[in-house]
């Protein structure tokens, strides 16, 4: 009986979500005018500039020393918020509290901290960092480590709830202490999982760290922008692919690790952990020299009287000291911001609807168990092929960050929620697609393998199969991904894409500080509706 | 696993904490060498290729440095914005502003001055873009059409471009297809209108000249329209704490300087495309202020 409440209730629930996505399609008026062939002139000059990328020595060098810069910053701004989220996750989880009422007030109050740090956008971090101390690489590095930290400490805190309770109630009885059942009990059980989370965001980071250069931190980002304001699409390229080449390397590694987790095998001498390990710090020490030595950053001259007199002026404006008529305290301007924080849920949706058609439709290939027939018992040569073209295509569609995707496609869109939720979701198949591939990679291969020898044709494998078992995971990183994508729609708003993210710049540019109160005030609405919805589906499908 | 595991989060832990202390001892070191060796560092709005803009600009400073026998430094910078914030933190001690940029820089330091501008920032235009194929004459045709802008902060190519528009009635928030969109810079501004994505456009005159000079843009997709009258636009402001930092008479050194440039510094008349600078003082920005002001864009 409960098991087809539980398949009905799955069924409700993805009806649910498609008509959400339909809904959201309506937000546009679908016509002819929506396209135009007019830009496709100037897509043929960037589609150019990807055959021919400027390859001359000075674009290389310039390539490769913020390409090291890129990195630098996100190793430093991991390495925070890896510390960060330890501590405030393991406070968060309450596994470390005494009773009922302590463990309530720390969930809360520390999920809390985390809520808040990780619903906004490290692009939006960076700019009040860069607005209240100006333009160092401590701006930066904050910047990605608040809103990484925010989300590796809600995810480790979650893994700390889930460890089962068999083990650490057997260490209570032998009389452990709280701090004991933590370190011999909850931490080894769940630090597979963490270091594996760990570096699936340590590309993420890359790529964060690469966007935030926008704002004139130096790195890759800040290249290809220089480049794409000069038209000049051949150097675009060439910075692009030296961030495909960072993002590649980092997946292989965070590959290699993994690999390591799950054989458990030890190989004789240095075993791969050991290395890993060895490689972390040797990164962590080099970044962290580098931006002290190279770049010259001063810790100290943040906290300088002058800089502290500027920070307190820009909070100061933020709450609406000396302003008459503060933003947010306007019902004109409230009415005007949620219309556009509605426009920016539209766009969310969409985008994540395109991107999981899209996923959906390659994923199969994608997975490393199919390719090699290790899961349906059933080999063809064009498998691998297969594979290694989706795996090139998602690498290559999430490598590019999702300005470029918007800075090109509104060349042939009419400009508007559309092209914001096409380039959102060219950016974000990709992970999505990697994602769901290692779902598929790391499922049971027996009840499959049973299908397939039982005479199940290919759909009838994948529909009876694979679906109902990697389904539930599969909408965890859809809803997963769609709160992630609603924080990025702000770096799609800058090129006329709408909702929260022009008006945003648009506050920022002309100095108007109460106005930018009332567009964080808005981006928060829609992270908790975006948490609320999460939570609640993820327990339907449970 | 779990050996190599805390032992990475231990050394991590030890090196953040090394690294806290040691950042400390530099600082104070670095403190030092602030104030005894300064460096005079100039700005400017990044409306064009970048390249060109540090070329020139780095060559302004090389002149700077051996007419005035300060240490002069150029600053690039991403955006108009970070500029603007870097001239009210008194880290940029003189900057190429656009008009509006200009005035919302002395808006934040009162004491700033606007010195030195070129003969065409007197009278400056912009133009009205569209595609050949329309047959726009004045700016109430474009009613009811899609139309960009150039960076939001950018006087050729937003804030005047408003004013007049809000002269013959039409209002930009609400009398397009659509919200006006912001392409970030006067060469994406051709670029769009040439591609169709925008019915219109508006944007710097000295910019589009260049662009048809130099074949960037098919004069036979995009024309002309519409030209503004005249305006104040660019010029170089002063901070005012730089009597304080390099001594008095700075000012005037710096602005004497400025004036001695001719078609002799050729990287610079080429960046700037002219041949002499002449004075200019606050006063001539007093319309972009108001225009500002009344479109709500500065307080």
């Amino acid at each position: 009986m409960k098991s087809i409440f539980r398949l009905h209730n799955r069924f409700i629930l993805s009806l649910v979500l498609a008509a959400v996505f339909v809904w959201s399609l309506f937000s546009i008026q679908w016509g002819t005018d929506l396209f135009h062939a007019g830009g496709i002139p100037t897509m043929l000059q960037i589609f150019e500039g990807l055959i021919h990328p400027d390859l001359s020595t000075e674009v290389l060098s310039l390539g490769f020393e913020s390409a090291w810069i890129t990195l630098a910053y996100a190793v430093a701004g991991m390495s925070l918020a890896i510390i960060y989220a330890f501590i405030i996750g393991i406070l968060a989880s309450g596994v470390l509290a005494s009773n009922k009422t302590s463990i309530i007030i720390s969930k809360v109050f520390f999920r809390g901290i985390l809520g808040f740090t990780r619903s906004i956008h490290e692009l939006i971090w960076a700019w009040l960092f860069v607005a209240a101390v100006g333009l160092s690489p401590y701006a930066a590095i904050f910047a990605l480590a608040i809103p990484y930290g925010g989300i590796l400490g809600r995810i480790f805190a979650d893994m700390l709830n889930d460890v089962s309770e068999q083990p650490i109630k057997a260490l209570k009885s032998a009389g452990a202490t709280r701090l004991q059942t933590l370190i011999y009990g909850y931490l080894p059980l769940i630090c597979a999982d963490m270091i594996s989370y760990t570096m699936y965001r340590f590309e993420c980071a890359i790529r964060s760290s690469a966007i935030m250069s926008f704002v004139g931190l130096g790195g890759l980002g800040y290249q290809i922008q220089l480049s794409l304001a000069d038209l000049k699409y051949d150097q675009v390229w060439s910075y692009v692919f030296f961030l495909i080449g960072l993002v590649l390397v980092v997946d292989i590694w965070s590959n290699f690790v993994r690999k390591g987790l799950t054989e458990r095998k030890r190989r004789h001498g240095f075993s791969t952990g050991w290395r890993s390990t060895f490689f972390a710090i040797l990164l962590i020490l080099g970044s962290w020299v580098y931006i002290k030595l190279g770049e010259n950053a001063q810790l100290f001259e943040l906290l300088s009287g002058k800089n502290l007199e500027y920070a307190k002026k820009f909070f100061g404006g933020m709450i609406g000291i000396n302003d008459r008529q503060p933003a947010f305290l306007d019902t004109g301007s409230w009415a005007a911001a949620l219309k556009l924080t509605l426009e920016t849920l539209e766009m969310s949706i969409m985008a994540i609807g395109f991107a999981t058609i899209a996923a959906f439709f390659t994923v199969i290939p994608a997975a490393r168990n199919i390719a090699n027939g290790s899961l349906t018992s059933n080999k063809k040569w064009y498998n691998w092929f297969l594979y290694g073209i989706v795996r090139v295509v998602y690498i290559f569609s999430r490598s590019v960050p999702e300005l470029v995707w918007a800075m090109m496609i509104i060349f042939i869109f009419k400009p508007g929620l559309l092209p914001g939720a096409v380039a959102l979701a060219l950016h974000n198949f990709g992970i999505l697609g990697k994602l769901w591939a290692e779902v598929i990679e790391d499922m049971d291969p027996r009840p499959i393998r049973n299908l397939a020898a039982a005479g199940a044709s290919k759909i009838e494998t994948f529909f009876y199969g694979i679906l109902p078992t990697v389904l539930p995971r599969f909408l965890t990183y859809i809803l997963y991904r769609w709160e992630v994508i609603m924080r990025t729609t702000i770096v799609v708003g800058f090129v006329g894409a709408g909702g929260l993210g022009m008006d945003f710049k648009l506050a920022m540019s002309f100095f108007n500080y109460t106005q930018i109160t009332l567009l964080l005030l808005c981006y928060m609405i829609l992270v908790i509706i975006a948490d609320f919805a999460s939570e609640s589906t993820r327990k339907a499908v449970k | 696993m779990k050996k190599w595991l805390s032992a990475l989060i231990l050394v991590m832990v030890v090196f953040s904490l090394a690294a806290c202390g040691q950042k400390d001892d530099k600082a104070g070191e670095g403190k030092k060498e602030a104030t005894t060796n300064k460096v005079f560092k100039i700005g400017a709005i990044p409306d064009q290729n970048a390249a060109d803009l540090d070329k020139g600009m780095t060559a302004v400073a090389k002149y700077l440095s051996e007419k005035t026998g300060l240490k002069v430094e150029f600053v690039p910078s991403v955006d108009y914005a970070a500029l603007v914030t870097g001239f009210q933190r008194g880290e940029i001690h003189m900057a190429w502003f656009g008009g509006l940029t200009s005035v919302q820089a002395r808006n934040l330091v009162p004491e700033a001055e606007s010195i030195v501008q070129r003969p065409r920032d007197a009278e400056f235009h912009s133009v009205f873009i569209t595609q050949s194929s329309e047959n726009f004459t004045k700016l109430e045709d474009l009613k009811g059409k899609s139309f960009t802008f150039g960076s939001e902060s950018s006087t050729s190519g937003h804030l005047m471009p408003r004013y007049y528009l809000t002269e013959a009635g039409i209002d930009p928030n609400k009398d397009f297809d659509g919200k006006p969109n912001f392409s970030g810079s006067h060469d994406t501004t051709y670029k769009l209108i040439e591609s169709g994505a925008f019915k219109a456009g508006a944007l710097n005159e000295a910019v589009w000249e260049a662009a048809v000079k130099e074949g960037k843009v098919d004069t036979n997709k995009v024309k002309v329209f519409y030209t503004t009258p005249a305006y104040f636009d660019y010029n170089w402001t002063v901070n005012s704490n730089v009597e304080d930092v390099f001594g008095k008479g700075t000012k005037n050194k710096v602005k004497e300087a400025l004036l001695s440039i001719t078609s002799e510094q050729k990287e610079i008349a080429d960046l700037f495309q002219t041949d002499r600078f002449v004075e200019t003082k606050n006063d001539n920005y007093k319309k972009i202020e108001m225009v500002a002001k009344e479109l709500k864009i500065i307080k």
